[in-house]
């Protein structure tokens, strides 16, 4: 009890007591899924006069857990619910929606693009994140030093990323690096200092202050995150994006999902730079 | 019935403080079961192996605020002293209703301030010293240098306006200029209420959240190799409540360990930023004392 409340104080700031309004239907989890559901709750806010609160504390992992808690209605996830998330929370009955695929990108700042480094293979990737690459000399740029910032933990972007290096997330080693949080700062970050590089949706790229690097396959080949690249799975750092249940969704749960599942949430999922689950294969 | 109910309301808010420590203590037992002092002395936080050791980010919380320190108690003092010592009456207020207006900023628009301006300063002005980003420690340091001016130039000045004004009177009697009076009558006698000033300056420092978040980088384990130079502060870094205002948070929710540790670091910022105000509020009660 003591833990649920002061969890509830750190996440949310709450007063104590705040009374919520029953029919509130609240949101929470992804950054990523929070740009197109974000859309579609003004959108029935405004048709339906729905009322929802929607929010990206902490991630895929504020998502699964505050909904695992009973705090929200709806999580949004952009990597699935694991076993050991379903054993955290036995009350929780998870139920995975897929509303859509995203691809990560390994996004560098202009002047290391400009510097000539337009590709990166997984060894390099991993020789970065365990810090024995340290300078662009050494991926045939210019002498800069990499100023690597790293997704913060329990992030579905993070996830892609070190199972795309090390086949599954525990294998990866714990490092030291500067950490950002949301989509929102990797970018102004990377965008903002010289020799940077992270990862972060591929949506976010705007090809003027940030760039993603095309992958170097072992053959050689290198692959750029474009939709036919990800959907035929050319590309190997793409991931699900879900909503998440407890047990089927109902009520105004249920409108929301629908929504997203429905023509213009898949139209708001493609508007943000994701694949609609009809372009996948 | 006026000195009962002080009683009263006074022990309510001891009791409050007590509860409060209490609860994070018994929260962040496991992890003091686990680390022993180690978990303050070592410089190896990994959660994923289960180890935690906080000494960089109490090193990274009393690093920031020191600088904030160092930056606003020249600033802070100075102006104190010249509003309560140079300044006539009227201008005196119109300034500390500014200084009143800078304190009601909200914390968060101190941060995106911080990352505005702050940022791109530090990263361009130190660029000599081949800075990897715009998040360090100096970047939070200065953030909180403006967050703290407010306390310490109020308290200052209010320890100045408690020393008698017929001693400035007698000491001008006595052919001593203005400069003077300030220096051997008003300052060693408000020296007290202004360490006070300082004192709860850091404090607020010490637990200033969300601007420190924006602007620290958020780089564990991040203690320096050399002591003596500047280099440390130009590295991102992590303090005590950058780490809790984290993602980490809600991961550790899960294992109680880990969540131990989370609750741990409440500990000890409690710990710092009540000793810290409390030696201030010590040093304020005895300002007027003859030493």
């Amino acid at each position: 009890m003591t833990k649920n409340f002061l969890h509830l104080m750190l996440m949310m700031g709450l007063a104590v007591g705040a009374a919520a309004q029953a029919e509130t239907l609240k949101i929470n989890g992804s950054t990523t899924v929070n740009l197109p559901a974000a859309e579609a709750a003004e959108a029935l806010r405004k048709e339906q006069g729905l009322d929802i609160q929607i929010d990206t504390q902490g991630g895929s992992s504020g998502g699964i857990s505050m909904l695992g808690e009973g705090l929200v209605q709806i999580g949004m996830a952009s990597k699935p619910v694991k076993d050991e998330d379903k054993a955290k929370f036995p009350k929780c009955d998870f139920k995975s929606i897929h509303v859509g695929e995203d691809a990560v990108a390994m996004i560098v700042s202009a002047d290391v693009w400009e510097g000539g480094v337009k590709s990166i293979t997984k060894e390099q990737a991993a020789g970065i994140y365990e810090g024995r690459i340290t300078n662009w000399k050494e991926l045939g740029g210019a002498d800069r030093r990499i100023a690597f910032f790293n997704k913060e933990p329990g992030r579905g972007t993070w996830e892609v990323f070190t199972h795309w290096v090390y086949g599954d997330s525990k294998k990866a080693p714990q490092v030291n690096f500067p950490e950002v949080g949301g989509n929102e700062e990797a970018r102004s970050k990377v965008g903002g200092t010289r020799g940077a590089v992270s990862q972060l949706s591929s949506t976010w790229v705007d090809n003027e202050k940030i760039f993603a690097l095309g992958i170097k396959t072992e053959a050689g080949e290198v692959v750029e995150p474009t939709a036919e690249a990800i959907s035929s799975k050319r590309y190997p750092l793409s991931r699900p994006l879900y909503l998440l249940t407890n047990g089927e969704p109902a009520g105004t749960a249920k409108t929301f999902v629908d929504f997203m599942l429905g023509e213009r949430g898949q139209a708001l999922v493609k508007k943000h730079g994701y694949l609609m689950l009809s372009e996948l294969k | 019935m006026t000195r009962f109910f002080c009683w009263v309301f006074s022990l309510l808010a001891l009791l409050a403080f007590g509860g409060l420590l209490a609860v994070f203590l018994w929260q962040s037992l496991p992890v003091w079961q686990a680390e022993g002092v180690g978990y303050v002395t070592k410089n190896r936080w990994f959660f994923r192996q289960q180890e935690f050791g906080a000494a960089a980010m109490i090193y990274g919380s009393a690093m920031v605020a020191l600088v904030a320190l160092l930056v606003a108690a020249p600033l802070g003092l100075g102006t104190a002293v010249l509003m309560s010592e140079y300044l006539p009456n009227r201008l005196r207020w119109g300034m500390k209703v500014l200084v009143e207006l800078l304190a009601g900023v909200p914390s968060v628009v101190y941060g995106l301030l911080g990352i505005l301006l702050l940022r791109e300063w530090v990263y361009d002005s130190f660029e000599a010293f081949d800075l990897l980003s715009g998040d360090t420690l100096l970047t939070a340091g200065l953030l909180l240098a403006v967050m703290v001016l407010p306390t310490v130039v109020t308290l200052g000045d209010d320890a100045l306006r408690a020393v008698p004004s017929t001693q400035r009177r007698a000491a001008r009697g006595l052919g001593l200029t203005r400069a003077e009076v300030v220096g051997s009558v008003a300052l060693p006698q408000a020296a007290r209420g202004m360490g006070a000033a300082l004192l709860l300056g850091f404090g607020r420092a010490l637990g200033e959240t969300v601007a420190v978040f924006l602007v620290v980088g958020r780089q564990d384990n991040q203690l320096p190799e050399r002591w003596w130079s500047m280099q440390p502060l130009l590295e991102s870094g992590q303090t005590l409540t950058s780490k809790l205002g984290g993602a980490e948070t809600s991961i550790a929710y899960a294992d109680d360990l880990h969540w131990g540790a989370m609750m741990g670091l409440g500990v000890l910022l409690l710990v710092l930023t009540g000793v810290v105000t409390l030696l201030g509020t010590i040093f304020r009660s005895r300002r007027n004392a003859n030493a």
